[in-house]
């Protein structure tokens, strides 16, 4: 049978974002693919270079739609990293738990993310119901439900509203008599399990050679977590396990997710009983208001995203602009050279599973 | 007792950096070490010694490439390649730069030592116009496509001009505005007779 071209993307209900895989095919077996990233191109590094250190707060969380929090975090510890600024510690804890809260919502969306492709709706309705649940603590907190805006250079903007903690509470308790009905319904459903199993299958060696990192190394029996090697905020005083996986396939890494789930939950009651009362911000560098001056410097500050090491390099020369911002995203090496090298060889309707197993996200690799 | 075993193995780690620094200084001379952070250092090396530099960094433990990207510093006349270099076994940063001349913006490519190296070259190539000898795919567009002018981020490419030239402001012969007012009640006017605001 002759070789044919499919056009995967720009536009498929089965990413995240607008991006394209050329799949050279025969049969229904791809045997050379080709992605094709750029459609998102908003050019946030040029812009962030024309906007002041404060103005950028509101450009960055659109960098990564579904995980916004994380950018924050890093462009934020970048800076204070250059500056030598020592963040208070109350703010320390609350970013911790808007971190973690939104890797549960990022989590609970990727259930919805691996229902479209695989025909099971129902895993969609409830994923997205229950994110929507602390979607709303996040509006409640910050104002926004998406694009929070809230871990700023030098802390948070502002300090939780009253009864937040007993709400938080409330929610993680909910989530987790959730946690259950998820494992029951998806993650030992015979549908999820026939067509992600030894799907998108990735090795230990691949990933490290490669540099994927997050749960897609993590399934693959590796506990890195940059949260354990290298921690940021407080994470090295708090306990929690690193879930891992051996099979390196598409249903390894779906079947982290609530454990990861599980750990976040530990983490933020853990977070809840340490954090003490405080100041929440602190002066981050001279400057009238918000037009602060960050001192001459280089830093780099990465985070632990739901798809992996996520990070900023930040370059100041001492004015009211950054001088040059360069984002890694968490999926750049999948997304790029795994999608060329590794995606040859899947069937045309395991590819939006490989993608959204993979973690691909478009936005943050065009940024 | 946790604490004390802490501060062993932070003074262990301390020692051993000391001596990869000691070591870098005497290999590749002309190597500076700035810390960032305790677990962040920069390293500048003259552009001949990066690639040595780089497999000598990878074969130590330091094998995990965050990302290569660069700075343009248009009045020194430099690029500055930044490679982000992490070790999973201790928690340790490397951001390794060197500069290269802003007017001859050619580099060697690492691709042989980091496969994804070759989208990243791209990706710098693209954005700032250095190549990346040794990486044939380097000059292949990535994001930008049917691309004709300065590379984007490098500092003398104005973003406000280009938008303008490629993109004109449209002219509209009735201003829709006043049409809307008129339509809605809120001035008196003819909708034929409007006038564009300015």
């Amino acid at each position: 049978m002759g070789e044919m071209k499919l056009f995967f993307g720009p536009n498929h209900p089965g990413l995240h974002g607008n991006f394209s895989v050329h799949m050279y095919v025969e049969g229904d077996t791809v045997i050379r693919a080709r992605p094709v990233p750029g459609f998102l191109h908003r050019g946030f590094e040029k812009l962030m270079e024309r906007r002041l250190w404060y103005q950028n707060l509101a450009l960055i969380p659109r960098i990564c739609v579904q995980e916004p929090d994380i950018n924050e975090a890093c462009y934020a510890m970048a800076i204070e990293k250059i500056a030598k600024v020592d963040v208070p510690e109350r703010a320390q804890w609350i970013r911790m738990i808007v971190l973690e809260l939104a890797r549960i919502a990022n989590h609970m969306w990727a259930f919805g993310g691996v229902g479209g492709p695989t025909g099971m709706y129902t895993s969609m309705y409830w994923s997205v119901s229950d994110r929507d649940k602390v979607l709303d603590l996040f509006e409640e907190l910050s104002g926004a439900r998406i694009y929070h805006m809230y871990i700023i250079p030098g802390g948070v903007r502002k300090d939780f509203p009253p009864h937040f903690e007993e709400k938080l509470v409330k929610l993680l308790d909910y989530i987790e008599g959730r946690l259950p009905e998820y494992e029951t319904f998806v993650l030992k459903n015979r549908i999820l399990h026939t067509r992600l199993r030894g799907i998108a299958t990735i090795d230990t060696e691949t990933c490290l050679k490669i540099g994927v990192t997050g749960i897609g190394l993590r399934a693959t029996g590796v506990p890195y977590d940059i949260r354990k090697i290298a921690p940021y905020l407080f994470y090295d005083r708090v306990e929690f396990d690193v879930p891992t996986a051996t099979e390196g396939d598409a249903l390894a890494r779906i079947s982290l997710k609530p454990q990861e789930i599980k750990q976040s939950i530990r983490i933020i009651r853990q977070a809840l009983e340490y954090m003490p009362s405080g100041p929440v911000n602190t002066k981050i560098a001279d400057g009238n208001g918000l037009r602060i001056r960050v001192p001459k410097g280089m830093a780099y500050a990465r985070v632990e995203s739901t798809r992996g090491e996520y990070g900023y390099l930040v370059v100041s020369d001492g004015e009211e602009k950054p001088y040059r911002v360069a984002v890694r995203g968490a999926s750049y090496p999948q997304g790029l050279y795994g999608v060329e090298h590794l995606m040859p060889g899947t069937r045309i309707d395991d590819v939006p599973i490989w993608l959204d197993t993979m973690g691909v996200c478009a936005p943050e690799i065009d940024r | 007792m946790m604490n004390s075993t802490n501060d062993t193995n932070d003074t262990n780690a301390s020692l051993e950096l000391q001596r990869v620094f000691e070591e870098l200084k005497s290999m590749f001379v002309g190597c500076e070490v700035s810390q960032i952070e305790p677990t962040q250092f920069k390293l500048i090396v003259p552009s001949d010694k990066m690639l040595g530099m780089l497999t000598y960094l990878k074969g130590i433990g330091y094998s995990h490439l965050s990302i290569i990207t660069c700075v343009d510093w248009i009045d020194e006349k430099k690029f500055e390649l930044v490679y982000i270099l992490f070790n999973w076994s201790n928690g340790v940063t490397f951001l390794v730069s060197t500069f290269i001349d802003r007017d001859r913006p050619i580099f060697y490519t690492v691709k042989d030592m980091w496969p994804t190296a070759e989208y990243y070259e791209r990706d710098v190539h693209e954005f700032f116009g250095v190549e990346f000898e040794g990486n044939e795919n380097c000059k292949k567009p990535l994001m930008l496509e049917l691309w004709d002018d300065l590379p984007p981020l490098r500092k003398d490419f104005d973003p406000l001009q280009y938008s303008k030239e490629h993109f004109p402001d449209r002219t509209y012969e009735k201003d829709p505005i006043h049409e809307a007012r008129i339509i809605r009640g809120d001035i008196e006017g003819d909708i034929e007779g409007g006038e564009i605001d300015g």
